[in-house]
């Protein structure tokens, strides 16, 4: 399965991903909560471009079954923004007052640009990582949690059964619609890499 | 100086930029290519990334051109086709120093080429419009203040050239006719992937 070759080829993004130290502190309940409120206003500023991307996606599909998956996508991303909504409100954030960081830019212009430019299995190849690399996360963060936790709702949302189905349901989209083609294989990495650049982000001086 | 580069460096537009046209338009890598004591290195990489970056940017402007009003065809076909050339002479020279130009770009050239082509998507024409200025003006005022001397005169001849100027001055007088809240912001935000792009080029 083509999913499964691209999370492979890619372990290495994903084992920087899990050893990041805001993945670690976030996982021991350590992070800064100050780290913690700059990336859920980022990764708000990034679910919106997401959302698009997938409506995007959802307009060039053929068939009506596709159709009907991508707006599902759409409704889980929806959702998963509702999430960021109550953070906000807990962390006192203002969403609509939130700037991109250059790191943000990067990763919601490639996604833009992927979705609007090329065709439906780069732009499906852009979006896997995400999904797989958060319930993998999620899921990890899980199996480490020992009672009480600052960081709870994040975890239990991305190691939830809910999460990893929407995962396998987008990957199993990607399988349908993606070929094996070096663009393919560039957008899943380079999506990874921006996953990456993201956790580092709001650990940078200045951030 | 080139008579557009007056008109460019007294526009709102520069004046709006503040220090971001300074630092968009000056660079080491520029200053190296003036005094002789570019590393080959350099040269060669900025000829591939600048080739890619080209590459983006006639996508850019093909989906521009597309959304233009019909008295602008002109120009921005022009531009093209001069774009086409630039992409040929690109390739000469890359086949001469047998350089490899279809390799994954510089995440910095990734960034300013996707940002590039998800505006011209997504955003207006007059938005377009004033990236396009940017992204030219940039250019012309960068290379135009280098003199014509040395192992790269054909290089800073290119972007100096009368002709290259009046291209800008057509760009500089479209963008200025097409009024948008979001133009002086992106204009801004060109100026800020060129100062990175030059950067990039030089302590890669």
């Amino acid at each position: 399965m083509l999913h499964a070759i691209l999370w492979q080829e890619n372990a290495d993004i994903v084992h920087a991903c899990r050893h990041h130290p805001f993945v670690r502190g976030l996982f021991a309940g350590t992070l800064a909560i100050e780290a913690f409120r700059r990336y859920v206003g980022q990764d708000a500023f990034f679910l919106r471009a997401f959302v698009q991307a997938y409506a995007v996606a959802l307009a060039r599909c053929e068939s009506l079954a596709h159709v009907r998956q991508l707006y599902s996508f759409v409704g889980g991303a929806l959702e998963e923004l509702k999430l960021h909504a109550a953070y906000a409100a807990d962390l006192g954030i203002e969403l609509d007052e939130v700037s991109p960081w250059p790191s943000t830019l990067a990763y919601t212009d490639f996604l833009r640009r992927t979705a609007w430019h090329t065709d439906l299995g780069p732009t499906l190849a852009a979006m896997t990582p995400c999904m797989r690399l958060y319930a993998y996360l999620g899921q990890a963060g899980a199996a480490q949690r020992r009672g009480a936790h600052p960081f709870a709702r994040w975890i239990d949302t991305y190691s939830s059964r809910e999460f990893d189905l929407l995962a396998r349901q987008v990957e199993t989209l990607l399988d349908a619609l993606a070929a094996d083609t070096p663009a393919v294989h560039d957008a899943y990495r380079y999506s990874l890499q921006c996953e990456l650049q993201f956790f580092s982000a709001p650990l940078e001086p200045g951030a | 100086m080139i008579a557009v580069m007056d008109d460019i460096l007294r526009s709102p537009w520069v004046a709006a930029a503040g220090d971001l046209w300074r630092q968009a338009t000056r660079a080491r890598f520029l200053d190296a290519v003036a005094d002789g004591t570019l590393p080959p290195e350099a040269f060669q990489r900025w000829l591939v990334q600048d080739y890619a970056f080209a590459r983006g940017l006639l996508s850019f402007q093909a989906v521009m051109t597309a959304k233009a009003p019909r008295a602008a065809y002109g120009l921005l076909i022009a531009g093209l086709t001069a774009l086409d050339a630039e992409l040929t002479w690109f390739e000469q020279h890359a086949g001469r120093l047998k350089l490899e130009l279809h390799g994954p770009p510089h995440p910095v050239c990734r960034r300013y080429v996707d940002y590039l082509i998800a505006a011209a998507y997504t955003r207006d024409f007059a938005v377009l419009a004033a990236i396009l200025l940017g992204v030219e003006a940039a250019y012309l005022a960068a290379w135009s203040a280098l003199p014509t001397t040395g192992p790269y005169a054909e290089f800073i001849e290119r972007w100096s050239s009368p002709r290259f100027a009046e291209y800008v001055g057509g760009l500089l007088k479209l963008a200025g006719e097409h009024e948008h809240p979001g133009r002086q912001p992106a204009f801004n935000e060109v100026l800020r992937h060129e100062r990175d792009f030059w950067q990039m080029i030089w302590e890669s």
